[in-house]
């Protein structure tokens, strides 16, 4: 039995190398979600038009990249398409594969997050002469983005390890780093556990920024804090 | 009546068991577990994605040089060879880990290794760089590969020593390789295939396979030469197999079996001895 090493344990806790894949993993899966946004908002809202031709490719889209395996995408995007002669850059691969694979789950949580915008609102915006764009830009959307951001940050929390799928098709993440480090004393079991910590640490960092992001869309809803509350109870 | 049927019944069983004890010792292991993680099975570990020395073929059968080596071996020590498929860096945490007995994936031999596991140098390997057909880049030496994208196995042999021939390289003036690591061989050679790298650096065996089959030309050839090894935790267990492979010499099946492969023997070593051992 070899033990735990703490040396070694240190060792990688302040490794570059390691670092240097930590920062790999930050800009890939901020990227991605930059592009599941896109991908997402589009399809969400191709997906609630009113007519069917237009409903027809957000559904298959939403369809095809939530039924099938991520991995699968990835190996598709890189090593299958060059087959029929489209060869993508890894990072391309990369960037590609898990944005859009994220847009098609995100089209569902925003979809959700419209739908559960009061119908009064639409109808008012209505009213007082808003067309679609302006509606959704001014109205709808900032009041949908309640709804949609706690989920929002699950998946962007979520993207953060899915990010290491990207390692099979050798994008030299966090992960693989770890991996490539494991050959120099085997020391398996604290290489991981540092590689756990980091992913620990940008999980935990991203939860305190989706703490205060869900507090900004929270403000004219919560009771205790709201002008109007403040107002009436000096007036009483 | 019934004192006949319970007379059948009793000599069924009888002779059931007795055919059973007949079968076990006519196979009894010629290892007991410990040193052996199972008794009767001796559990190997393999990365089946290098032919011809290991690999699955197109019905899902386990293949290769290595593998019949392997099946020998626990034949002739009445065991049960038990194959464990999976990918390279997690052999040598595994063996440590004693999850397998063995490790028989042509593990290169070097004096690191030789310090955490029993090594028993079997098989002459050594590094080669595939290319597509025609060699379209004109690869002929390592210095020829500066400057492109080469494709190798993550956390092996291969993977330190490109690293290190590039470093090299890099350091008298030429251009740094774009060296990108897999999982396996065989994402290696998909990646080649595919056209995303321009090289993949391999093993000898593999790389002359795939220049025979026509799938890829074998540029470069014996690069950092090592013998490749069985590895074992338990230094009782390599022994015994070092005993069971100097036997294989003495009658025949070792030679017989390498020459069928096309795989180099142990004999141009420098260092061996004349027999099988651990080194």
């Amino acid at each position: 039995m070899k033990g735990w090493d703490w040396s070694s344990f240190l060792e990688y806790l302040v490794s570059f190398y390691l670092l240097e894949g930590v920062w790999v993993t930050i800009w890939l899966t901020a990227a991605s979600l930059l592009i599941g946004l896109v991908c997402g908002l589009i399809a969400a809202l191709l997906r609630m038009s009113k007519s069917p031709i237009l409903q027809m490719p957000a559904r298959l889209y939403t369809w095809v990249w939530r039924g099938t395996p991520l991995l699968v995408q990835l190996i598709i995007l890189y090593t299958g398409l060059p087959q029929i002669g489209i060869k993508l850059s890894v990072v391309q691969c990369s960037l590609i594969g898990l944005g859009v694979n994220e847009g098609a789950y995100l089209s569902e949580i925003i979809r959700a997050g419209i739908m559960s915008v009061d119908r009064g609102q639409f109808n008012a915006a209505r009213a007082l002469g808003m067309n679609y764009r302006v509606m959704m830009r001014r109205i709808i959307l900032p009041q949908a983005s309640r709804i949609i951001v706690p989920d929002l940050g699950n998946r962007f929390n979520g993207l953060l390890k899915f990010s290491s799928l990207a390692s099979v098709i050798s994008l030299e993440e966090l992960m693989r780093r770890a991996q490539m480090l494991t050959q120099v004393k085997f020391a398996v079991l604290e290489i991981f556990i540092v590689a756990s910590i980091y992913y620990l640490a940008l999980t935990t960092i991203w939860g305190v920024a989706q703490a205060h992001i869900e507090e900004y869309f929270e403000r004219g809803y919560s009771q205790k804090n709201s002008r109007r509350t403040k107002t009436l109870a000096r007036t009483e | 009546m019934r004192r006949t049927l319970v007379c059948i019944l009793v000599a069924v069983v009888v002779v059931s068991q007795a055919a059973l004890v007949c079968a076990q010792t006519k196979g009894t292991p010629l290892v007991s577990s410990p040193p052996l993680l199972r008794p009767g099975k001796l559990i190997m570990a393999i990365n089946a994605t290098i032919p011809p020395v290991q690999y699955i073929d197109d019905k899902g059968n386990l293949r290769g040089m290595r593998v019949e080596l392997g099946d020998e071996i626990a034949r002739r020590l009445n065991l049960e060879a038990n194959w464990v498929n999976i990918q390279f860096e997690a052999m040598i945490p595994g063996l440590q880990g004693s999850r397998w007995d063995m490790i028989n994936t042509g593990l290169f031999y070097t004096e690191e290794r030789a310090k955490i596991m029993s090594l028993v140098p079997y098989e002459l390997q050594a590094i080669s760089v595939s290319v597509p057909k025609g060699n379209p880049h004109k690869v002929k030496s390592t210095e020829d590969m500066a400057g492109k994208v080469v494709a190798v196995e993550v956390a092996g042999y291969e993977e330190r020593n490109i690293k290190a021939i590039n470093q090299e390289q890099v350091a008298r003036g030429l251009r740094p390789m774009d060296i990108r690591t897999f999982n396996t061989f065989a994402d290696c050679y998909q990646a080649l295939k595919a056209g995303q790298v321009e090289a993949v650096v391999s093993v000898d065996a593999t790389g002359k396979y795939y220049q025979d089959r026509g799938d890829f030309e074998r540029a470069i050839f014996g690069l950092k030469g090592s013998p490749a090894s069985l590895a074992f935790k338990s230094r009782e267990l390599a022994e015994t197999v070092a005993k069971i492979l100097n036997d294989m010499k003495q009658d025949g099946f070792y030679d017989k079996l390498f020459d069928r492969w096309g795989v180099a023997k142990i004999y141009g070593w420098e260092k061996w001895t004349g027999s099988f051992k651990i080194h």
